[in-house]
């Protein structure tokens, strides 16, 4: 029975404008802005639209995101996803021979992406992701969030596939620039274990068909613990699989974050 | 040291680390033709050739070896090297192979896994590989992914493949070191017909070293003969020794490898052999070169087996094999022909079988 009302409690404590964003249909409140180390800067500009971008890096790569929330359906909360990404300033700015004393006997270090003349020019691109996401409360203070989209990338010219970075996390963020097209679906799963502390169970999977780098899995583990509704601790890991132009690899990565919220 | 650290550190719970480190013996990893040619069971000799194929790319002008600005090569432009060389290891009737500067899966070279390559276009059976250069990242240039290394293929079966690690050069920045080749000897047993104890040993020493990094890694290869030797195994061993034979009458090569616009001093390192002309003494006196000291001495020029720049002629010997066995000929060959193969050109020897 006591498990059954801090259940209720527990949903009806949840608005369908939480505190803190995530992965889920719901967006943050009016007015509120909220940043951390790794995440973007987020602005609620009314109860239904919340606006994200990367401050930091928005100058060499201009990034901009939207969530819109619906409405509830049969299935839970519905919310749509929007984002809009010119990579080119950045990878044109990682595209250089090393800097150094180039002689034979000393490697030159930098340049991420071949200088190589035989490479041409990164092509002035744009690539877009529109995800639908579902958010459903399970009871027992969990949240289920499953999303579907699809990513879109257009380019001025072609690609040289010579130009890819190919590392974990990088490689597949970049990857539908090349093959023009991608699929993504995925599903989060929360569960407040006390009043502050939630735990974080997500994977995401990324479809990029016809490229023979077509298979790309993250999944993450995070525990969140919120001090209020100003400061927020995420700390995990994360697992990246992956089907790259090399052979398939898989990393595992450490995961902290810390959130400010106001 | 604290970069390293910190480079680790990023990929330190990966399946596999930013770099890879080895230890001092390790085995080598093993390769297989997908489809088995019949290796000749009936022989009285064979044919063993050491080449540094420069990882299938050909004359094409790359940024760290030979002053140009070329750094990841295109599909077709490796696919196509390796077809020349893979042609030229069948008109010389390579049985066994010991070549150097091999690339598997590294973006340099279109991620093609030459090893296999090779068995599958080749009637070479078997391979054993040995990485020099295992990086999922070099930040350089845009290298990016590379695994290069020694490798060596037989139409015989081959066993107890070890890779032998040498000395690291000590003459770099701790950042410069981290990445660059952890140079190593490959060795292993092939089960030549009519030889119980047949050993193939192949080496690829320091280039550009200026400390006694090379000279260590001679006397290590030189040990490694040695001990084979020693417990009456029969071998051929050979490589890219990145030094040249003593008495060469041409030690000095800053005029013929320094780059179009470079001044004399602004030579690179390593690229005066004079206090080294003793290094290889002891191979050459205690075992047999597959071309033979004097007639090098005789005419320095029709053995040089080496040219950087590509627009010159081959200027150097650096590469050789030697054994403990006997060579059909006094002496092998050394085919200059070709010359836009790789930035080595490839010796070769027949090996006489006798029990």
């Amino acid at each position: 029975m006591r498990r059954t009302i801090f259940s209720l409690l527990l949903l009806f404590s949840l608005p369908k404008a939480q505190v803190w964003s995530g992965g889920t249909a719901v967006t943050i409140p009016a007015g509120r802005w909220e940043i951390g180390v790794f995440q973007p800067l987020k602005y609620g500009q009314t109860e239904e639209l919340e606006w994200s971008v990367h401050p930091i890096s928005f100058l060499i790569i201009p990034n901009v995101q939207v969530k819109k929330y619906w409405g509830r359906s049969d299935f839970g909360m519905v919310s749509t996803r929007h984002s809009l990404v010119y990579p080119t300033p950045l990878l044109r700015k990682l595209r250089l021979k090393g800097f150094g004393n180039s002689t034979l006997a000393d490697m030159d270090v930098g340049g991420i992406i071949s200088g190589d003349p035989d490479i041409s020019e990164i092509p002035v691109a744009f690539s877009s992701r529109n995800e639908v996401l579902i958010t459903r409360h399970l009871g027992n203070g969990m949240q289920l969030t499953g999303k579907f989209g699809m990513a879109l990338a257009i380019a001025s010219g072609d690609w040289d596939k010579r130009t890819t970075v190919d590392l974990p996390l990088v490689y597949p963020r970049i990857a539908v620039l090349y093959n023009g097209y991608g699929l993504n679906v995925g599903a989060d799963l929360i569960r407040a274990l006390t009043k502050r502390l939630q735990y974080l169970l997500d994977v995401d999977v990324q479809l990029l068909p016809g490229s023979e780098s077509d298979f790309f899995l993250e999944h993450k583990s995070l525990f969140l613990w919120s001090g209020n509704d100003r400061i927020r601790i995420s700390l995990g890991y994360k697992i990246v699989y992956g089907h790259y132009p090399f052979g398939i690899q898989w990393h595992l990565f450490p995961l902290f974050d810390v959130q400010w919220g106001w | 040291m604290r970069v390293n650290i910190c480079l680790t550190a990023l990929f330190l719970l990966s399946c596999e680390p930013l770099v890879t480190q080895f230890e001092d013996l390790e085995e080598a990893v093993y390769y297989q033709a997908a489809k088995i040619t019949t290796p000749p069971y009936r022989i009285v000799s064979f044919t063993v050739v050491t080449w540094n194929i420069r990882f299938g790319a050909g004359r094409i002008d790359w940024y760290l070896d030979s002053c140009g600005d070329r750094v990841l090569l295109t599909e077709k432009e490796v696919v196509e090297n390796l077809e020349t060389i893979a042609r030229e290891m069948s008109e010389i009737g390579a049985d066994i192979l010991l070549l150097q500067e091999v690339d598997r899966n590294s973006k340099r070279s279109a991620y093609i896994d030459q090893i296999q390559w090779f068995l599958d276009h080749t009637e070479l059976n078997y391979g054993v590989y040995a990485p020099i250069q295992k990086s999922q990242f070099i930040p350089s240039d845009g290298l990016g992914r590379m695994d290069l290394g020694n490798v060596i293929l037989s139409r015989w079966e081959i066993n107890d493949a070890e890779r032998i690690q040498m000395a690291l050069r000590g003459d770099q920045s701790a950042l410069t070191q981290y990445f660059w080749p952890r140079r190593n000897i490959i060795k292993c047993k092939i089960e030549v017909p009519g030889h119980d104890n047949f050993w193939a040993v192949n080496i690829h020493a320091a280039a550009f070293s200026t400390d006694d990094t090379k000279e260590k890694h001679v006397k290590l290869f030189k040990s490694e003969l040695d001990e084979l030797n020693g417990i009456g195994a029969t071998f051929v061993g050979g490589g890219d020794f990145n030094t040249v034979p003593p008495g060469s009458e041409k030690t000095e090569y800053c005029d013929e490898d320094r780059c179009p616009g470079e001044t004399s001093d602004q030579c690179g390192d390593g690229l005066d052999y004079t206090t080294e002309q003793d290094w290889l003494t002891s191979l050459y006196g205690d075992y047999t070169p597959a071309v033979a000291l004097n007639d090098y001495l005789m005419d320095n020029s029709s053995y040089f087996t080496h040219n950087r720049s590509g627009t010159e002629w081959w200027d150097k010997k650096i590469d050789y094999i030697f054994t403990n066995g006997g060579w059909a000929n006094t002496t092998g060959t050394t085919h200059q022909d070709m010359f836009n193969l790789s930035d080595h050109a490839p010796v070769s020897a027949e090996f006489l079988l006798t029990q």
